[in-house]
């Protein structure tokens, strides 16, 4: 390792600030035998409140497994995963599937809304799935920061690329989940709508205290993050603090990517 | 390409099940009404026929006696024997048996080679003094039969024959009526029978029926009918076949019901395999495909799809013909045994199967011509798919549903069937037509109304229902001409049976009349009858003699109008009499020259010199004696006596009426053994009977139809759940839970379904309401009946039908993992 990167394990930095998500151990492995994958294998980390992490690595390292372990959207094989004091692994579906409702937001990288309804029902929809109103304040407050007032009453097909990232940064927004897991929010966007996704991701950490983990591999939307988790062939394989665009080059560099 | 053909079989086969299900059902359906129709043919053919076949030719003459022709045909050198058929009726004592029996007795060929009994025990009679009997005359082989025999003066002669054997008449359909007796030629004319109408001859040794035809042809009178054996069985199965016949058109045309049903369902599940690979399609068009090539494959697909699921479906309904023969036997009203499967039934089973499904994917295998091939680069476009409006069909539509709806109104006001029929068939077209246009709207108008119910899952089920217009309306077409078909039938039956109820009732308006033979009752019997359990009402009915105008002695009814009018069921007819008043039937009317409103003086017993009363006239259509006042009879003919006892049941279903007018018979048996006990309530029961069982068997036959329909909305959203793997994905990871996910696709099939239905109740109640009038409107006074009941059934029955039918599709979305389907992205 001739990279100049702190390999600091993640239990080390709970002392700093709380733990909004944790993983221990976690292992997934698909397949059996000879032709058995092992997307993680093993990962501890930790991801604390009010940060703006990125998890980077080479392409099959496994960043989208580990996010969806993560976020309880999959099962691991082995290990545990606390969303603050929740391990995740004892949960029901049931119970996941509510976690999921009212403690994470998500935002992926293509297909995020449903085409049968328009921006405003696609936001309000997981707090109506569980039964609740949104805050109308809070509500005013997410969609002037995203500026989709003029477009809550367009169906998703009627949104450009970046419209349709911004009603989904909007959804995950407004339950104010625990954490917002954004799997390449920017992968299909042109630079200008990407860099105004990131802005407003990192805005939502900065003025309000959201925590959220971004899975991505350019190093310039990398560069938005307090925090950079790097992966590769399923293990953790670096931490950068304040990365920028090079940094986190040089770092996956080092990996060989 | 038929590789690409054959690989899109392969991989997409689960999909397919729901077309060749459609098809199995339909085609199955059309070949066990045809099977069944022809077995039911050759069985009577087997039985009726039976006696004639054998024979190479068979004389039959209208009036005159053929006894004379025997010798002279037997005398023909192509002619073998001749047996004449003797006939006769006697009345017959079995040993152990009560009372003795009407025997149908017949002559039994001397020939061997013209004799077609089959025996179940024993032997043909050979002599005078035996009989072979039928099982139903209940005797055995053995006993002696006391034989009355009745000569043109109604003089008998009695004596014994011996049964000898027991005739097995397998499946005739007329072996039940009475039983028969087999006798030799002598014995039968000894027993009474006139001469014989009908001589079966067999041929000489080295001729052939052709010959024996052309000779004995040439030799009997010009007015007897010659026919080969053959030729004659062929007629008396047809005579008996008639009915059959018609019975087989009828279900031919629920048969071309259901595979239109199927029709839309192949069309609806084509469509949707094409629009999922729209992509598959785009990229066979960038590497080298002409659209030809791509029809081409799609036709392939359905053609080999449609020979498949119409093999399945020809052995599926000679199954299903064999095991409705089994069960029914010959005991049914239409005579079968084993199964005939003629080849045209097999020929016309694969034949609609197939067309029918290759001409339902032409619309989808032309559509998906049109995939342009950049369609295979661009990613997955996730707009709605919109359909075009469609304004042909729109215009074409109405053009037929305008004309057909006031053709079937002014139908149903003249009323005149035959204007009311071609009408029906023209709107309901046209209906078709409009649904396609008017389902969507109303499915998202209900969604609407859903959602504010059934919370997230319910509106985005109405969002999902109405997205894909043409899907859904397709879907609910198929539906709705099931659910208007079989509400049609549930409400003109309903209306059919009220409007005959009502006819009968005033006709017949009372349930049981008690009436003595010879006149007189027992004074007390009413008061009897009136504490008979089930009778709600009594009436008693003097009978006594008055004086006409011309001093002539007739009889006459009185009655106490309050009394009376409590047993009747209707007054239409039977007008009641107050005091000073008395209805006078037309055949007395015309004689006496009285009209309506005339005064008319009827006298009293001329030995009992009472005086003579003035009476205002109503006629009647009706054949009883005069009616009045019973009071005013009685000082007319103070010997006036009870003559009639009516009575009134309480309402009760029929079979329990039926069991208190056993009781009211035995009561009446024991007060007075020559009295007879009539009424309506026993032919009120069997045409209830009978128009239940239409009823059953129709909606029975409908049903098939609505169950394909039911599988073209199991299939839609089957096709759905594919095609929104990923949707229902993120919905899994935004926090939809299994049970919210299934909820979302049950308010879906439920949205469809009730829509379909409900609609389909309206437009096939109201087909039902306008035949009923113009069907009955023309033979009576109509009365319309709406089953409330059995209509609100058959929506919640489609309904729920359309519920179950998303668990399967329902349960196949709640299994994904949320990840599977992002990853899938
Ligand atoms: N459903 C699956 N079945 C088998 N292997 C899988 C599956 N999903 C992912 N993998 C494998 O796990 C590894 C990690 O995948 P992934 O997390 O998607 O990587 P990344 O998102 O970093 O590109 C890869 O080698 C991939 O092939
Ligand atoms: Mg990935």
């Amino acid at each position: 390792m001739s990279v100049p990167v702190m390999t600091v394990p993640g239990e080390l930095r709970t002392g700093e600030t709380t733990a909004a998500v944790r993983a221990a151990g976690l292992r997934k492995t698909y397949g059996t035998g000879e032709t058995a994958v092992h997307a993680l294998a093993g990962v501890d980390v930790t991801f604390a409140a009010g940060e703006f992490t990125a998890i980077m690595g080479p392409s099959g390292s496994g960043k989208s497994t580990l996010m969806h372990c993560l976020a309880g959207l999959d099962t691991a094989t082995a290990g545990e995963v606390w969303l603050g004091d929740t391990p995740l692994t004892s949960l029901r579906d049931d119970q996941l599937t509510v976690l999921r409702r009212r403690r994470i937001g998500f935002v992926f990288q293509s297909f995020n809304l449903l085409p049968v309804l328009d921006a405003r029902e696609n936001i309000v929809l997981p707090l109506q799935l569980g039964g609740l109103r949104p805050d109308p304040a809070w509500f005013d407050a997410v969609i002037a920061r995203l500026g989709l007032r003029e477009r809550l009453g367009h169906r998703p097909h009627e949104l450009s690329g970046g419209q349709q990232q911004r009603v989904a940064i909007a959804r995950a927004l407004l339950p104010r989940p625990d954490v917002v897991f954004a799997d390449e929010p920017t992968g299909n966007l042109d630079s200008r709508s990407g860099a105004e996704v990131l802005g407003l991701l990192r805005s939502s950490v900065k003025e309000t205290g959201q925590t959220v983990v971004m899975v991505t591999h350019d190093p310039s939307a990398a560069a938005y993050a307090d925090r950079v988790v790097l992966l590769a062939g399923g293990r953790l394989a670096g931490d950068l603090a304040d990365p920028t665009a090079e940094s986190v080059l040089d770092a996956l560099r080092g990996l060989g990517a | 390409m038929r590789s690409v053909v054959l690989a899109q079989l392969r991989t997409h086969a689960a999909r397919l099940i729901a077309s060749t299900l459609a098809v199995v059902i339909a085609v199955g359906f059309v070949v066990a009404t045809l099977v069944l129709n022809e077995t039911s043919r050759s069985t009577v053919l087997d039985t009726v026929g039976a006696r004639y076949v054998h024979a190479a030719a068979v004389v039959t003459s209208e009036g005159g006696s053929l006894a004379d022709d025997v010798a002279d045909l037997e005398a023909l050198s192509s002619v073998g024997v001749v047996a004449p058929a003797y006939e006769a009726g006697v009345s017959a004592e079995v040993p152990g048996r009560p009372g003795s029996q009407y025997l149908s007795v017949q002559s039994v060929a001397d020939a061997p080679q013209l004799r077609w009994e089959q025996l179940s025990s024993g032997r043909l009679p050979r002599e005078v003094g035996e009989v072979a009997v039928t099982d139903r005359a209940r005797a055995e082989v053995g006993d002696v039969l006391t034989v009355s025999a009745y000569d043109a003066d109604g003089e008998a002669t009695t004596s014994q024959a011996t049964v000898t054997g027991i005739v097995d008449l397998r499946g005739d359909p007329q072996a039940g009526l009475f039983a028969r007796g087999f006798v030799t030629e002598a014995q039968a004319r000894d027993w009474g029978a006139g001469f014989p109408a009908e001589l079966r001859i067999a041929a000489g040794p080295g001729f052939g029926a052709d010959e024996v035809l052309r000779d004995v042809t040439a030799a009997v009178p010009g007015d007897a009918v010659v026919r080969t054996g053959e030729a004659q069985a062929e007629r008396a199965a047809a005579a008996l076949m008639g009915n059959t016949t018609a019975l087989a058109s009828v279900l031919l045309v629920f048969g071309t019901i259901a595979v239109v049903v199927a029709g839309l369902v192949i069309a609806n599940t084509f469509a949707v395999l094409l629009a999922q690979r729209t992509r598959e399609l785009a990229l066979l068009r960038c590497v080298g495909a002409t659209p030809r090539q791509v029809r081409r494959s799609v036709l392939g697909e359905a053609l080999a799809t449609g020979l498949v699921a119409s093999a399945l479906g020809v052995a599926a309904g000679i199954g299903l013909a064999a095991l409705i023969s089994a069960v029914a036997g010959s005991n049914s009203a239409i005579p079968l045994s084993g199964v005939a499967v003629p080849l045209s039934a097999v020929g016309a089973g694969m034949l609609v199967g197939t067309v029918v499904t290759v001409l339902a994917a032409l619309a989808p295998a032309r559509a998906a011509t049109r995939v342009a091939p950049l369609a295979a680069l661009r990613p997955v476009d996730p707009a709605p798919l919109r359909s075009r409006p469609g304004v042909l069909r729109l215009v074409l539509g109405l053009l037929l549903a305008v004309p057909g709806t006031a053709l079937m109104g002014g139908g149903a006001a003249m009323p005149d069937v035959r204007v009311a029929l071609p009408g029906g068939v023209l709107s309901f077209l046209g209906i078709v037509l409009l649904a396609q246009r008017a389902v969507p709207p109303v499915v998202a108008a209900v969604g609407r109304l859903a959602g504010r119910l059934g919370g997230v899952p319910a509106r985005l089920a109405a969002g999902n229902a109405t997205r894909n217009p043409r899907r859904t309306a397709a879907t609910a077409t198929a539906l709705l001409i099931g659910v208007t078909l079989t509400s049609a039938f549930v409400v003109g039956a309903a209306s059919t049976r009220a409007t005959a109820t009502a006819g009968l009732a005033a006709e017949f308006p009372t349930d049981v009349v008690v009436e003595g033979f010879a006149g007189e009752l027992p004074g007390s019997l009413e008061n009897t009858l009136a504490r008979t359990d089930g009778v709600a009402r009594s009436a008693p009915v003097l009978a006594g003699t008055v004086a006409g105008p011309d001093g002539d002695l007739v009889g006459a009814f009185g009655v106490d109008r309050a009394e009376a009018a409590a047993t009747l069921r209707s007054t239409e007819d039977l007008v009641l009499p107050g005091p000073g008043q008395v209805s006078v039937p037309e055949w007395l009317a015309d004689p006496w020259a009285v009209r309506d409103g005339d005064r008319l003086t009827l006298g009293g017993d001329p030995d009992r010199e009472v005086p003579a009363r003035q009476f205002t006239v109503r006629v009647v259509d009706a054949d009883n004696p005069l009616l009045l006042d019973a009071t005013e009879l009685r000082a007319l003919a103070p010997d006036a006596s009870l003559g009639q006892v009516w009575l009134r049941l309480a309402d009760d279903d029929p079979a329990r009426q039926l069991d208190v007018l056993d009781r009211i018979t035995d009561v009446v048996a024991e007060a007075s053994p020559d009295t007879q006990v009539t009424g309506l309530i026993a032919q009120r029961a069997e045409i209830d009977e009978i128009l239940d069982v239409l009823l059953l068997v129709v909606t029975g036959l409908l049903g098939v139809a609505v169950v394909i329909a039911l599988i073209g909305v199991g299939n839609t959203l089957a096709l759905s759940v594919v095609e929104r793997r990923q949707e229902n994905g993120l919905l899994r990871a935004l926090g939809l839970t299994r049970g919210q996910l299934r909820g979302l696709l049950a308010w879906e099939a439920m949205l469809v379904a009730g829509v379909a239905s409900a609609l389909g109740v309206v437009v096939g109640g109201s087909y039902g309401l306008i035949g009923a009038a113009s069907v009955l409107g023309q033979v009576g006074d109509l009365v319309l009946d709406v089953p409330w009941l059995q209509v609100a059934a058959i929506v919640v029955v489609a309904t729920v039908a359309g519920l179950l039918a998303s668990v399967l599709p329902a349960r196949r979305a709640a299994r994904t993992a949320p990840v599977a389907a992002i990853a899938a992205a």
